[in-house]
Parts: C-alpha cells; sequence; structure tokens
C-alpha cells in the first residue's frame, strides 16, 4: 500500500516537475486544446440549436394524407396502426369526413351556406401525422402518394422543413471536418510537447530503465503530463463555455426570441462535463503515442 | 550464478563482438575479464543484465535464461544485477545522494527504511561528507564511487563493473579497487572488466581473458598475460 502510494507520488511528482520545466510548451498545448474544445463546444451548440429549430417546425408541420370516399375503412385503420410504429412518427389521428366538415365550418362560419348550397360534404376524411422527426417526412409522403386505391392525395408542408435539414446536415459535415482537423492538431500539439519532455529527459530515462524501471514506471510521468495538458485545456474551455453561456444566450434569446437556443443548465452542464472528457482522452492519447514512439519503452 | 553458453553476438553492422563465448561464473566468486579494447568485454556486461540479447547461446543469471524472459521481466533482472558503466552515467542535475537515491526511486521502492541504505552505500564508498555535491564539483575518483554507490545501493547479489579504473590515476585505481574487493567480501558477485595490467597481476583473482570476441583463458589466480 505505501508502495504503491510512493509510486503514485513519484509519478504524479515528476509529471508536475516535467509540465514546469517545459512550461512554454505545456502553456502553447493548454491553450490549443482549449480552443480547439471551445470550438467543439460552440459546434454542438449550434447543432444542437439547429436540431431543435428543425424538431420544433417539424411538430408543427403535419403530413395530411386525404382518404378516398371508397376507401375500405379497415385497410385505412391497417395503415394507421403501420404507420404508429415507424420511426420519427409521432402521432397518428384520424380525421372522418364530419369532424373535417365541423372543423371547416368553426374556422369559416361566414360561408357556411356554401355547404348549404352543396348539400353534400364534399370534405373527404383524412390521416394527420404529427413527427418527431421530420426527416422522414418525405419518404414518408412518397409512400403514401403510392397507396393510389386508398388516398386521394398527400400534402406536406415541406419547404421549409427541408431546407432547415440540408443546413443542419451541411452544419454538422463542416462542424465534424472542422473538429477532426483541430483535434489532429491537438494531438500534435500534445504528442510533440511530450516528445520535447522525453527529450528533455532522455538521460534519466536511459538509468531508469537500466536500473529496473518498469516500462509503467517511465511511461507514466508522460501519459500523466498529457493528460494534465488536456484537462486544463478542458476546464479552461468549459469555463470559457459556461460564461459564454450566462453573458451571451440570453441576450440573443431575448433579440431573436424565435431561436430555440439551448440555455438550460443542464444541457450546459453536460456539455461542460463531455468537454472535459474529451480533452482528457485526447491528452492521454496525444502522450500515448509520443511515449510509445519515441521513449522505445 | 552467471553462466555464458556458445553466445555469439554479431552487432547489425556486421562486427562480430562475441563468438561463441561459454563462462561459468559461481556465487560470491571476484572475476578480471581482460583483453583489448574492443575484444567484447562490455558486450559480455550488457548481455547479463539483457541490455542486449545474444544472436545465440543462453544467458543464465541465477539459474533464469535472460535470454528468453520477456520484457516485463527485465526490470526484475535489473534490479539483481549492479552495474557500474565505464562513463558512470551520473545524473548531472541531481547531487551525489539524489543520484544514489535516483536508483531506488526508479522502483517505487524509496521510503523510511531504504533511504538508510542510501546512507550505508555512501558511508561505504566514503562520500558521507561529499552528498551533496553534484558531480561536475567531483573528482574522477569521486564520481568513480558515486557510481558504485548506486550500482550497490539496492543490495545486489551481482555487481559488474566496466573499466572502473580506465580514467582513474594510479592511487585512485588502488582506492576502487580495493572498495570492489570489500564489496565481494560482504558477499556479492563481483564481475570487473580492466585494461590494468598492475591490479590483475598483484590481485590474483580469477582472470577470463577475451580477444576478439572469443575465450582465450580462464585461470584461477591468473595475471594479465597469463
Ligand atoms: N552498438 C554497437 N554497434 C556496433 N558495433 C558495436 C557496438 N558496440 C560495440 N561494437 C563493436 O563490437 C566490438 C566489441 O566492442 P565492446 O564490447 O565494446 O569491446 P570492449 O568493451 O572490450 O572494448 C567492437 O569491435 C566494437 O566496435
Ligand atoms: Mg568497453
Amino acid at each position: 500500500m505505501t508502495a504503491k502510494l510512493n509510486v503514485l507520488r513519484y509519478v504524479l511528482g515528476a509529471a508536475m516537475l516535467g509540465l514546469w520545466r517545459n512550461r512554454t510548451m505545456t502553456l502553447g498545448a493548454v491553450v490549443t486544446t482549449a480552443v480547439m474544445l471551445v470550438t467543439l463546444a460552440a459546434f454542438l451548440a449550434i447543432n444542437d440549436t439547429l436540431n431543435e429549430m428543425v424538431t420544433a417546425l417539424g411538430r408543427k408541420s403535419n403530413l395530411i394524407a386525404y382518404v378516398r370516399d371508397d376507401a375500405r375503412p379497415s385497410r385505412v385503420t391497417e395503415i394507421m396502426q403501420d404507420l404508429e410504429q415507424r420511426p420519427g412518427v409521432g402521432e397518428v389521428v384520424f380525421v372522418t369526413k364530419e369532424d373535417a366538415l365541423r372543423i371547416f365550418q368553426e374556422r369559416f362560419f361566414d360561408q357556411r351556406d356554401v355547404i348549404d348550397i352543396l348539400q353534400a360534404n364534399p370534405l373527404p376524411a383524412s390521416v394527420e401525422l404529427r413527427m418527431d422527426d421530420p426527416a422522414v417526412l418525405p419518404a414518408l409522403a412518397d409512400e403514401l402518394r403510392g397507396m393510389t386505391g386508398v388516398f386521394e392525395s398527400v400534402a406536406v408542408p415541406l419547404d421549409v422543413v427541408e431546407r432547415l435539414v440540408s443546413i443542419s446536415n451541411v452544419s454538422r459535415a463542416a462542424g465534424t471536418a472542422m473538429i477532426v482537423a483541430l483535434t489532429a492538431v491537438a494531438l500534435f500539439v500534445i504528442a510533440n510537447t511530450i516528445r520535447i519532455a522525453v527529450y528533455a529527459r532522455r538521460q534519466e530515462i536511459e538509468i531508469m530503465k537500466l536500473v529496473g524501471a518498469t516500462d509503467w514506471f517511465v511511461r507514466g510521468p508522460f501519459i500523466i503530463e498529457g493528460a494534465f495538458i488536456g484537462l486544463v485545456g478542458a476546464t479552461l474551455a468549459a469555463v470559457a463555455l459556461v460564461v459564454m453561456y450566462l453573458q451571451v444566450a440570453p441576450t440573443i434569446t431575448r433579440i431573436i426570441s424565435f431561436l430555440p437556443i439551448a440555455t438550460d443548465v443542464s444541457f450546459v452542464r453536460n456539455l461542460a462535463v463531455f468537454i472535459v472528457l474529451v480533452g482528457l482522452v485526447v491528452g492521454s492519447i496525444g502522450s500515448y503515442v509520443s511515449v510509445r514512439r519515441y521513449l522505445a519503452v | 550464478m552467471i553462466v555464458l553458453q556458445n553466445v555469439t553476438k554479431v552487432y547489425p553492422n556486421g562486427t562480430r563482438a562475441l563468438d561463441d563465448v561459454s563462462l561459468q561464473i559461481d556465487e560470491r566468486e571476484f572475476v578480471f575479464l581482460v583483453g583489448p579494447s574492443g575484444a567484447g568485454k562490455t558486450t559480455l556486461i550488457r548481455l547479463i543484465n539483457r541490455d542486449t540479447s545474444p544472436d545465440s547461446g543462453n544467458v543464465f543469471v541465477e539459474n533464469t535464461d535472460v535470454t528468453r524472459i520477456s520484457r516485463r521481466e527485465v526490470p526484475k533482472l535489473r534490479r539483481r544485477v549492479g552495474v557500474i558503466y565505464q562513463d558512470y552515467k551520473l545524473l548531472p542535475g541531481l547531487s551525489v545522494r539524489q543520484n544514489v537515491e535516483f536508483v531506488l526511486k526508479s522502483t517505487g521502492e524509496f521510503n523510511g527504511r531504504t533511504s538508510k541504505w542510501v546512507d550505508e552505500a555512501l558511508a561505504l564508498v566514503q562520500l558521507s561528507d561529499r552528498a551533496d555535491h553534484h558531480p561536475h564539483e567531483l573528482s574522477g575518483g569521486e564520481q568513480q564511487r558515486t557510481a558504485i554507490a548506486r550500482a550497490i545501493v539496492r543490495r545486489c547479489p551481482i555487481l559488474v563493473a566496466d573499466e572502473p579504473t580506465g580514467n582513474l590515476d594510479h592511487a585512485t585505481s588502488w582506492d576502487t579497487i580495493q572498495l570492489l574487493v570489500r564489496i565481494n567480501a560482504l558477499g556479492a558477485t563481483v564481475l570487473m572488466a580492466t585494461h590494468n595490467r598492475e591490479i590483475v597481476n598483484t590481485m590474483r583473482r580469477r582472470v577470463i581473458e577475451i580477444a576478439n570476441g572469443k575465450v582465450v583463458r580462464d585461470e584461477l589466480g591468473g595475471g594479465y598475460d597469463g
């Protein structure tokens, strides 16, 4: 137990000493990591906002399939049951001819005379879908249009949704590319910092190995250094993130009130925790790669 | 204690440093390894603590074939074999005491009990009063004794010295030999590579002579030239 504590104390002490000796590089690596993570956070927040918008708009825009007067009711029920099982579909409602007429009359009761004139109910029954994920709308609409024996026509308020989905796709692709590039840069900078740390201590390392230090005892401090750089960079990023949310988000929401920016505490907290984890992982991987490559242990 | 069986070592550049070498060194022996520069002395020493591996043959240390142990077992071997290097390999940024402690810290074994070992090792090599000096503040002989203290601090049963008197004057060389003899008397098996004709001739210990990578003589109580 004391031996383990000894080892831990040594490894941590050596790591901190190494970081301090190499402080300019350390600082550079920390800042790079922080920038990478702030960008990651911003991207995730923007992406979340876009997704929220798509979902919010999608909820309002139903798909309406007008049922032919001569369609078999049992067939319609069957289709509705099937639709309820589909991913992305929220709610499936059947609107009878009578309901349709009532709704029509409620909305336009000035023109009640028109119906009187027509004598018969000209409005079709319909199946209305409320969507959870509007992205599946186009395919679903095409499928229902194909059922010509059941449905007269299918109406989808597609344009806005489609545009939003495509914007959100582009933003996701661009964001992902940027994150990949920045992660690579952060990994490279951390690996390089550790490489220099290894070089500065090559004499110590050689002797440690010759007098019987285990591989992990030699590697440990360097891996901890990398993890520490990642952690500090991530903490900076997380602090920046929280400050930004507290200062900026309310203002934006006030100015552009329809933007569903996620301002709730749990979203920011989860994002901060995620960022810190990413920093830790990137730091550890960066230093591990360097240690494997330059330490030959 | 140390057994080499038909050991051949060829470096990647083609140099045949050891050629079918066999020898046996028993517990508590004191052995001189002699031969001209380039004979293969350092290579033989490096094989013992798995600093390098032979191309063929076996190297046994305390009945373990060290050519067959895994990477993970190498530290265990090296903790049993203290090595004094020709160039000392002291860390310039550390004091004498810290250099000696470094061995124990490298294996996570430095504590209240083992810190007494450091005092004892420094006392044995008569460097207690120089403990806080750095290597560049020491004479060649003192640096050498620091290296010896470092090699014995863990109380390894095997002590290997690579030309420990190579860079020392006459009197200091004799001090070093006396020290190694004392360590041998305390129970360690000692293998010392050397060029030093006078010391080998005076000590009359076992002499293993190698030339061009081959053992050409193995004589108890021998002199430098047989
Ligand atoms: N790392 C190495 N790579 C290539 N050749 C080496 C290496 N180390 C030693 N040699 C060669 O192997 C031979 C034996 O060297 P060494 O064991 O150092 O001899 P000694 O210690 O007796 O002077 C020499 O010819 C030397 O040049
Ligand atoms: Mg040599």
